[in-house]
Order: structure tokens, then C-alpha cells, then sequence
């Protein structure tokens, strides 16, 4: 039963975290200078307590297997569809990996040569069938986005080494 | 007359080549969003927020207004001819619409969900038009309690509409509102949750969140899902796109009907789109001359529930610019968007802001006029780019999430957070958790707090002031019923259990 145990973890992290969270709001909130009415640490608390109460219900009734759900309800509302489809971690943590290098590089390289190689490399891990197409594409895209962006929206994007040849 | 006097204004201001083409641009990108069936509405407007950046807040709005008329437009497009809805709110619109595409009567529904969008998003401006500023002008009155109270009952609404556990609802709302306690408590100076960091002083950027939970957590769903990815088949058009005499005279009621629920249901009652096109689904079953035919391919399937969440859709921006509350997970997202502008929406914005306020209707009209154009003729343009392959599409997706979110403040820190909310959101799909209330939560948090403060400094501390004064209670009771009204029932049954006599057949 996968859809137990994600239930079950999900309510154990919920728990933790509003404990924590509730935690913080006692401890790390310091009093003001000033006495105030109701003080920068009420209203965190407030919000604390209302989390762990709701996780604690959630917690309690996903143990005791009786979880209810109506998925007539569901439909009506317009619930978004669940996941049911097995997560592939290795290429989940590849993407994960490619955007955190994303990010460092960033500024470094600057924004058109980091995307027209984080584009590169996400071709490479997800489909490589079509690669001269696509390596058109991200050409057009990265140095288009950058121009469109810098030029006509006037929106300062980090320009890299390439500034060095009048970027 | 006032109203036409303000509506010249909007024109005016709507009407300038700059704003004509912003609501071009917004209409076409939205029926894009909403034809591609891995991008929401939501994701769809937080992604393109950032070209915003650098506009004046008049033109920023009218091209996420076009946006999310498009979407909703677009939507429906690929349930008639794919049977995939882009949206929830198109999910109803499969089941008569792609059986008369099947029947090769795929032009006239198509046609049918355009012109009942348009006549409903019609309604819905020319409602906003005459109802807002009545509505602007009672919250005026409003003080800080009431405003809190109203805040409440905007959370819970949608709250109770959100998913299919109550619980996780209430708690990822709760999880919205701790997040925007991050950064300077603004009236005492003293830092919270911030664990030292200078960058999470200001807290965190809405956006990082939004597109984070949205945006990214997309990503992972997508990369999962491709390797079992279905090819899609699409239902040709025959025939002509027009509406028959016979179709006509089925259209009317059913258009009529779905334009009304539909705007009580979003603009009155605050649900979101979905709901409306499911509750127009359930009238038509009910009053339909035709019920009969209602899922083999009926026009009024197609008809009445288009209708209602374009004027659903219309409807909660009532809630959004005369209140400054959200009504669904978009708006929530469009609000966040304007007070980064620099806007507060709420009661007092027609009067200070009357060019934003008319301008935006007024580029309403003229959003449901080209999107009428923009749909029908070009509707084998739009099936094509169900073509384009996913990877390419999940590829783009985070380019842009990682240009939006870095032209907002230039800072690596908001990308590595936003890479971090992207994998929280997978995580709380993966365990139904759903996000729009933490978007929600995040956008009306610090207001909240501060109503809750001022109005503890009226009442001198005493929680009693929202419960004497009558808007406040007639607010938190609404707001206590959206929430509890799921266990009435059993709660009832569990009663008359206790006080029943034990019948014999149960024994």
C-alpha cells in the first residue's frame, strides 16, 4: 500500500513541522522594545497551534485507517488529479542537480550562455532523438530571451562573459 | 450618467495602441496556457508576471486579465477535440463536447463554448460594472475587524473547496499564512523566522513561492509521467463551424442559465470556475429540455457549463478589485502580482484609481471581443501545439520560472528557495496537499495580521469586538459554516444515534 505509507508520512512531516514551527513562535520571536497590544509573536502562535491541532486530527485519522474520501465531492469542486505514477528519483534528482548548478552559475556565466547550456543538458538527460533541432531552438531562445528581456523590456539580466564582446 | 462617463475613462485608457496590444498579447498567451494541457491558469499567470515588471499597473493588469480569460478559453478548445481538459474548469465540457466532436460536430461546439464565454464574460464586466462600486462603497465602511472577518471568510471559502481532505486544506491555507510571517514584524521591528539571514528580512517573495509550488512541481510531475505518455488523438473538424437553427434555439436557455449560476457561484458565493461548470452541468441535467441527450453529445453539456466559468471567472474578479480578496487560486496569484505593483486592491481603489478600475473593464470587453476572433478561426493552430513535445515544453517551463523569478530582486537565494518550494510542492502532491491555499494564505497574511492587531487595539484587546459588531459576525459565521458544513451530517447522524432507542433489527 503506496498510497498508505505517502499518507503517512505526509502527516508525520506535517506534525513535525508545525510543532517546529509553533516552537519557533515561542522561542525565537524576541519581545519588543516597545510594549505593543498584541506583540510580533501572537499571531506566529496563533497560527502554530490551529497547524499542529489540524495535523494532529489529520495524523490521528490516517493511523487509524479511516481516512474518508468522497471523491464525488472531489470531482465537483474540481480537486486537482492525484499522482499516482511511481516517481523516477534518479532523473528527478538530475533535474533537482540541473537547476541548483542553474542557479550557482547564474551570475557567473551569465544569464544567456547558463541557459543555453542548462537547455543543452536537460535535452540531453530527457529526449537526445532530435538534437540539431533543438539545439536551435534553445539558441534562439536563450540569446532571444536575453535580448528581448535587456533590450525592449529593459529588465537587467546578468550578462556573463560575454559582455567582454559588447553584450 | 456616471457609469458611461467612467466607462469613456476606461476606453480611453484601454484603448491606447500600448494597452490594445498588452490585451492581444494577453489573450493570445493565455488560450496558449490553456490549450497545453501541463500548464494551469495558475502557473500560466505566475510565469508571465515577471514581463509585467516595469509596466504601469493600468496596462500589468490587463495583461493578466487577458491572460486568464484566455486560459479559460483555451481550455475548453482541447476538451472538445483531445478529450483532455487544459484545466479544471473545462473538465465537464469533455463529456458532450468531445461526443459531438465524435459525431462530427466538432465546429459547432466550439463554436457554441466561444460565443457562451463571450455572452458570459460579457455579463459578468457589465455586473462588475454596475455592482462594484455600490460594493466599494459598502466596504468603506468597513473597519479593521470587519475587513479581518471578511479576510477569514475569503480563506475559508476557498479552503473548503480545495481538495479532497478538509484537514490538509485548513492546513496548507495555515502553511500560506506562517510563511508570510517570515521577515520584519513592520509594526515592532523585530525579526521573525528569519534565522539571521539579511535576504529573508523582506520575507519571501510570493512569487518565489508561487511559481515554485506551481511552476516547478509541474516539472517533476511531467518528467515522471513522460516515459508512459500516451499519443494524443485528435478529432478532426467537419462541416461547418457555425451553429444551426436548431442549435440556436438550444443555445439560448441553456447559455442563459449557465451565465447566471455561473456568476452567483463565483461572484456572489466566491467559489472558483470548476465549481460553476459542474453546477451549471447539474441544472442543465435538471431543466434541460433535452436532459435526455446530456452526455451523448448535447449542445446545452457544452453550452451551459462554458458559460458559467467564464462568468464565474468574471464574477470573482468582482470579489478581487472591490474587496482585495481572492476568490480563487488565480486571482490570489493577480492579487500578490498588483501589491508588488505597488496597487491595493480593496474598496478604495475606484475611487483613488478610477483609469485602473474603468481601464480594466474596459479591456475586458474588448479581451472577450478578440478572443471571439482569435478562437474560432485559428482553432487548428491551437490544436497544433499539442504537437509540441513535452520535454521541450517542461524545459521551458523552467527557463522561465528561473528568469521570473531572478529579474524580481536579481538574487541567487530566491532561485535556490524556489528550487526548494518546487520540491515541497511535489512532495504535498504527491500527498494530495493541495497548494492553491498556501498561495492564498501567503498573499493575505500580513494584512490579516495587522486587521487582527488594529482591531485589538480598538476593542483594547478584547476578542469580543468581532463578535458585536453585526458585518463581523454575519462574516465568521459564514466563514465557521464553509468549513464545518462537510461533518453536519455525520455530526447529525452521530446525535440521533446517541439518542435513539436501540431498535430491535439493529440489535
Amino acid at each position: 500500500m503506496a498510497a498508505k505509507r505517502i499518507e503517512r508520512t505526509a502527516s508525520v512531516v506535517m506534525t513535525a513541522f508545525s510543532a517546529a514551527y509553533l516552537i519557533g513562535a515561542y522561542l525565537m520571536i524576541p519581545v519588543p522594545m516597545i510594549k505593543q497590544q498584541i506583540g510580533p509573536s501572537v499571531f506566529p502562535k496563533a497560527v502554530g497551534f490551529l497547524m499542529l491541532l489540524f495535523s494532529l486530527c489529520n495524523l490521528v485519522i490516517q493511523f487509524k485507517g479511516i481516512a474518508k474520501e468522497d471523491e464525488a465531492r472531489a470531482v465537483i469542486i474540481g480537486a486537482e488529479d492525484k499522482v499516482e505514477t511511481k516517481a523516477d528519483l534518479k532523473l528527478m534528482g538530475v533535474i533537482i542537480a540541473l537547476m541548483v548548478v542553474y542557479a550557482l552559475l547564474f551570475n557567473t556565466l551569465g544569464y544567456a550562455l547558463t541557459t543555453i547550456l542548462v537547455f543543452l543538458a536537460g535535452v540531453l538527460v530527457l529526449d537526445r532523438k532530435h538534437i540539431l533541432r533543438d539545439v536551435i531552438i534553445g539558441l534562439i531562445a536563450s540569446f532571444g530571451m536575453y535580448f528581448i528581456f535587456t533590450k525592449l523590456l529593459k529588465v537587467t539580466l546578468p550578462s556573463g562573459p560575454l559582455s567582454l564582446i559588447g553584450f | 450618467m456616471d457609469i458611461m462617463h467612467n466607462l469613456v475613462t476606461g476606453f480611453t485608457v484601454a484603448g491606447t495602441p500600448f494597452n490594445l496590444l498588452l490585451a492581444f498579447i494577453g489573450v493570445f498567451l493565455g488560450t496558449v496556457i490553456g490549450v497545453l494541457p501541463g500548464i494551469g491558469p495558475m502557473t500560466g499567470v505566475a510565469l508571465l508576471i515577471p514581463i509585467t515588471f516595469g509596466m504601469p499597473p493600468t496596462s500589468a493588469i490587463i495583461l493578466m486579465a487577458g491572460i486568464y480569460y484566455g486560459a479559460m478559453y483555451g481550455g475548453s478548445t482541447t476538451s472538445i477535440l483531445v478529450n483532455t481538459p487544459g484545466e479544471s474548469s473545462s473538465v465537464v465540457t469533455c463529456l458532450d463536447g468531445h461526443e459531438m466532436a465524435k459525431a462530427g460536430r466538432a465546429g459547432p461546439a466550439l463554436a457554441a463554448a466561444a460565443i457562451g464565454s463571450f455572452i458570459a464574460g460579457t455579463f459578468a464586466t457589465i455586473m462588475l460594472m454596475a455592482f462594484g462600486p455600490v460594493l466599494a462603497k459598502v466596504a468603506l465602511r468597513f473597519g479593521p475587524p470587519e475587513f479581518f472577518a471578511l479576510m477569514v471568510m475569503g480563506l475559508t471559502v476557498v479552503t473548503s473547496l480545495a481538495g479532497r481532505s478538509m484537514l490538509k486544506a485548513l492546513f496548507a491555507t495555515l502553511l500560506g499564512l506562517a510563511i508570510a510571517m517570515i521577515g520584519i514584524d513592520l509594526q515592532s521591528a523585530v525579526q521573525r523566522f528569519t534565522f539571521g539571514n539579511p535576504q529573508l528580512m523582506d520575507g519571501i517573495e510570493f512569487l518565489v513561492v508561487a511559481i515554485g509550488l506551481f511552476a516547478l512541481t509541474e516539472v517533476f510531475i511531467n518528467i515522471s509521467e513522460m516515459k508512459n505518455a500516451k499519443e494524443v488523438s485528435t478529432e478532426k473538424i467537419q462541416g461547418g463551424l457555425w451553429l444551426t437553427k436548431e442549435d440556436w434555439k438550444r443555445f439560448w436557455p441553456s447559455c442563459t442559465r449557465g451565465t447566471l449560476s455561473g456568476f452567483f457561484v463565483g461572484g456572489v458565493a466566491g467559489a472558483g470556475a470548476a465549481v460553476a461548470s459542474f453546477v451549471s452541468y447539474g441544472i442543465e441535467k435538471r431543466f434541460s429540455k433535452h436532459k435526455d441527450q446530456l452526455g451523448k453529445g448535447a449542445i446545452e453539456g457544452v453550452t451551459g457549463p462554458e458559460s458559467a466559468n467564464n462568468a464565474a471567472a468574471g464574477g470573482s474578479l468582482i470579489y478581487l478589485l472591490c474587496l482585495g480578496i481572492p476568490g480563487s487560486g488565480t486571482t490570489a496569484i493577480m492579487l500578490g502580482a498588483l501589491i508588488m505593483l505597488g496597487l491595493q486592491p480593496g474598496p478604495l481603489l475606484f475611487s483613488t484609481q478610477p483609469e485602473f478600475v474603468w481601464g480594466l473593464i474596459a479591456s475586458m470587453y474588448i479581451g472577450n471581443v478578440m478572443l471571439l476572433v482569435l478562437n474560432l478561426p485559428l482553432v487548428g493552430m491551437w490544436v497544433k501545439l499539442l504537437k509540441v513535445p513535452e520535454y521541450l515544453l517542461t524545459l521551458f517551463i523552467i527557463l522561465f520560472s528561473f528568469l521570473g523569478v531572478y529579474t524580481m530582486n536579481n538574487s541567487i537565494q530566491d532561485l535556490m528557495l524556489m528550487v526548494l518550494f518546487g520540491v515541497i510542492g511535489y512532495g504535498m502532491k504527491r500527498a494530495d496537499i493541495p497548494a492553491s491555499p498556501v498561495i492564498l494564505g501567503m498573499v493575505l497574511g500580513k494584512q490579516m495580521e495587522e486587521k487582527f492587531r488594529q482591531s485589538m487595539v480598538i476593542s483594547d484587546g478584547s476578542l469580543s469586538i468581532f463578535f458585536t459588531r453585526p458585518i463581523a459576525v454575519v462574516l465568521l459565521t459564514l466563514a465557521f459554516i464553509s468549513i464545518t458544513n462537510p461533518y453536519w451530517k455525520p455530526f447529525g447522524a452521530w446525535l440521533k444515534g446517541l439518542f435513539a432507542k436501540p431498535s430491535p433489527e439493529a440489535a
